[in-house]
């Protein structure tokens, strides 16, 4: 992107903020947050990662992944990576796996909760903008999180997260639709990427899919803006900036809900703000066993469970 | 083939013999000092000398795992009666993990625990003689290997399957036995070929008995026994997984009856399939052979179409068929444009010994195509019910079928209606609370304290399909 339409983008982000805050200015949570998500905006953008070359979806089977289901935990108005320390002062989140996450999470704190997932060492903490129908909040399912080596990267080059790494998917300000390869919504196990919910078909619910990027900076557990030490591949390879090679996480909330997307909201705005937030809090030994085993021996260490909750 | 088979399974031994250095600290076992025994519990292919190392648990290691990482190729771990709460990864080729008594030797995974055991790209790994139940995930599970065994193992309660294999192939899972899964007691999945057996098993109160969705290729499926799950034997096609259709599965002279267990925890397909003993979803090339089939609400062998609706891939033409697992993982998927029904094409139903079916003892159906035109054929069947009517005149074996052959249209299966069916069908049971039979006290392996390990080969044994003869009746 050249810098006079970044900056051509940038105005239409302010421009579009104001819209929002002012169209929620009987909320003052909401302004406050505005403003200051409008602050972090002008520094950083979840654009700045770039994308994953395509949207990754298909038959499970055909390279090596992990995969941990996790039922819903709860609900807050917390961030623990955007406001930490400050309860209540996010748009409302979904949280899945650790069940002790909230704005006063710590390492520490959440390495000493347990988790909804079915895999017990599994305690890192997941979460996503609530979604709400006709300003009822819809209850999700359960998430799903993939672990892979990222398209085309040489999955014995794979290592896993640090302890304590903290990254942003999505963005939550975005006005137009994000890259499908970033942030997608889809039906059921179904392969298509949409960038707006489709109408799904009863027992196939909505699912909002959130790919996180694979390379690392090789320093930073998370930065000023929670962007910057992060990026995705291109091409199996990572910028010289980000060496580090990740698993790729791909991250789907499964929703029940199904037929039509009018009404759809998220709690960051619109259905374009899709996003998700990740804390690895995992049991370290175990994600490095994982990752050694099924990536980077690309072997299949799971596909996810045919049941449908529970 | 039969001494061919010796020479493979020699080789691979000794290169076993080579390459497992005695550990250090695994204790020397008894059984060194007695001469191997003459039939091992499997036939697999014999030891020709007791294998070095033996690892006790917990009098050398105090869990199954720490056991695991210190064994080498050859060894064998041998467990003590016991609970032990773990979740084994095993990533050792050519291991053998016993427990001493398979009814008291018993892995909890306390419904946090995802798999009792997973193999993890391991060759030759045999797992015997114990009990795994209240995993999320599935009790015995095998992925990505090349030569697998897992023989008198007792399933029971777990998430998603009782005995797994996934894109693995050359095993065998015997004298073994599974309740209480949502999806499958028994699957292997995602191989072709597969070369695999699995005999002398025992599954029920399960959603599936079996589900090999695409799975196939020299894989038989042998007295056995399929009872009181939702449906019996499923094999089915799919795009969700790799090396789609589901292709050249012999089943052969199995007990299957009353697959209409009402209060199993279910996946949706099982829901579905629910009512019938061998159904055969979307198939090809199978052949379903001298097997009792009887009790079933639906059908006892029915031939019907998988209905795909998150579907990831075309359906492959026939020309495709003989594509193997390795070379499709190499082909780009192209996501259709709406819902797929694989057809069950090419199978054959003989020999069958079928009763109280209430839909129908044998059948094929579709929606939308000519049955004429699929290619499937029944012979020899002993049965009272058919649909369409008179199918055995219909689709005799051993000659093309055609529409002059009668009317195709009287009494055919209208599978269309099961899934209306499914949607008054008892839901689901949480697999974590569902009500299931006591877990069995179950035939141990024979000399388990003793027996040589035997690493599982990547050939299973050769089974003698023309001996085999319909199965009596259990009452």
């Amino acid at each position: 992107m050249t810098s006079i339409r970044r900056a051509i983008r940038g105005l239409l982000v302010v421009l579009a903020l104001v819209v929002v805050a002012s169209s929620c200015a009987s909320d003052p949570r909401d302004v406050r947050e505005s403003a200051h998500d409008h602050v972090s905006m002008l520094v950083d953008s979840a654009a700045v990662m770039g994308a994953p070359d395509r949207p990754i979806a298909g038959p499970q089977g055909a390279v090596g992944q992990f995969v941990v289901e996790c039922p819903f935990s709860h609900a807050l108005p917390d961030d623990p990576i955007v406001h930490p320390g400050e309860p209540g002062a996010s748009h409302m989140h979904v949280f899945f796996g650790n069940t002790g996450a909230n704005a006063d999470s710590t390492l520490a704190s959440l390495l000493a909760h347990g988790t909804t997932c079915e895999q017990a060492l599994d305690t890192a903490s997941y979460w996503a903008p609530a979604l709400y129908h006709d300003d009822v909040m819809l209850i999700p399912e359960k998430s799903v999180a993939y672990y892979r080596a990222g398209l085309e990267v040489d999955p014995a080059s794979v290592v896993a997260f640090p302890a304590g790494l903290s990254m942003i998917a999505g963005d939550p300000r975005a006005v137009e639709p994000q890259p499908a390869s970033v942030v997608a919504w889809s039906c059921g196990n179904g392969a298509a990427r949409e960038q707006m919910p489709p109408s799904c078909p009863s027992g196939r619910g909505l699912r909002l899919d959130v790919t996180f990027p694979d390379c690392w900076d090789g320093d930073h557990l998370d930065v000023v803006g929670h962007r910057e030490h992060m990026r995705y591949s291109s091409g199996g390879r990572c910028p010289s900036t980000h060496p580090v090679h990740v698993p790729q996480l791909i991250f789907s909330v499964a929703y029940s809900f199904a037929g039509d997307p009018m009404g759809l909201k998220l709690a960051s705005g619109g259905v374009l703000t899709g996003h998700a937030d990740f804390v690895n809090s995992w049991d370290q030994d175990k994600l490095e066993d994982e990752v050694k085993y099924c990536l980077q021996r690309d072997v299949v260490c799971g596909v996810t469970s045919g049941r449908v909750s529970g | 083939m039969r001494s061919l088979r010796t020479l493979f399974s020699l080789s691979i031994l000794s290169v076993s013999m080579i390459a497992c250095g005695s550990s250090d600290e695994s204790a020397v076992a008894p059984s060194t000092e007695s001469p191997p025994s003459e039939a091992p519990a499997t036939d697999a292919p014999t030891t020709v000398a007791p294998a070095e190392g033996v690892l006790n648990v917990p009098a050398d290691y105090a869990t199954i795992q720490e056991a695991v990482d210190a064994a080498a190729g050859g060894d064998l771990i041998l467990i003590a009666p016991g609970t032990y709460r773990e979740a084994v990864q095993v990533t050792t080729d050519n291991i053998v993990i016993r427990g001493l008594d398979r009814n008291t030797v018993i892995m909890d995974g306390n419904f946090e625990f995802d798999n009792g055991f997973r193999v993890v790209g391991a060759s030759g790994v045999a797992i015997e003689n114990m009990t795994a139940m209240n995993y999320t995930k599935n009790g015995f599970f095998w992925t990505g290997s090349n030569g697998y065994r897992g023989s008198y193992l007792t399933a029971w309660r777990n998430g998603d399957y009782g005995i797994y294999a996934f894109d693995s192939v050359g095993g065998l899972l015997e004298h073994s036995y599974a309740a209480g899964s949502p999806d499958a007691g028994f699957y292997i999945g995602q191989c072709f070929p597969c070369d695999a057996v699995i005999r002398n098993v025992i599954a029920e109160h399960n959603g599936l008995g079996y589900s090999g969705t695409n799975a196939g290729g020299n894989l038989i499926i042998v007295n056995s026994v399929f009872r009181n799950n939702r449906a019996g034997i499923v094999p089915n096609s799919g795009s969700y997984e790799l090396c789609y259709p589901q292709r050249k599965t012999t089943i052969i002279g199995n007990q299957v009856y009353s697959n209409n267990q009402p209060d199993t925890p279910a996946i949706d397909v099982a829901i579905l399939a629910m009512g019938n003993g061998i159904l055969n979803a979307g198939g090809v090339q199978n052949v379903i052979e001298r097997n009792r089939v009887w009790d079933h609400d639906k059908t006892g062998i029915g031939l019907v179409p998988f209905l795909e609706e998150d579907a990831n891939d075309v359906i492959p033409g026939r020309d495709a068929w003989e594509t193997d697992c390795a070379a499709q993982k190499q082909l780009m998927p192209v996501i259709p444009d709406g819902p797929l029904l694989w057809d069950s094409h090419d199978n054959e139903v003989l020999g069958n010994v079928l009763e109280d079916n209430r839909r129908a003892d044998i059948a094929v159906g579709s929606a939308g195509t000519n049955l004429w035109e699929l290619g499937n054929c029944f012979e020899d069947n002993t049965f009272s019910t058919s649909a369409p009517l008179d199918l055995e005149t219909l689709a005799p074996c051993g000659s093309p079928l055609s529409e002059s052959t009668g009317d195709w249209l009287a009494g055919d299966l209208n599978v269309i209606t099961w899934l209306v069916d499914a949607e008054t069908a008892p839901p689901s049971v949480d697999w974590k609370t569902a009500s299931l039979p006591d877990i069995p006290q179950l035939e141990n392996m024979p000399d388990a304290a003793t027996a040589p390990a035997t690493p599982a080969s990547a050939v299973p044994p050769a089974i003698d399909l023309a001996s085999i003869v319909v199965p009596d009746k259990i009452d």
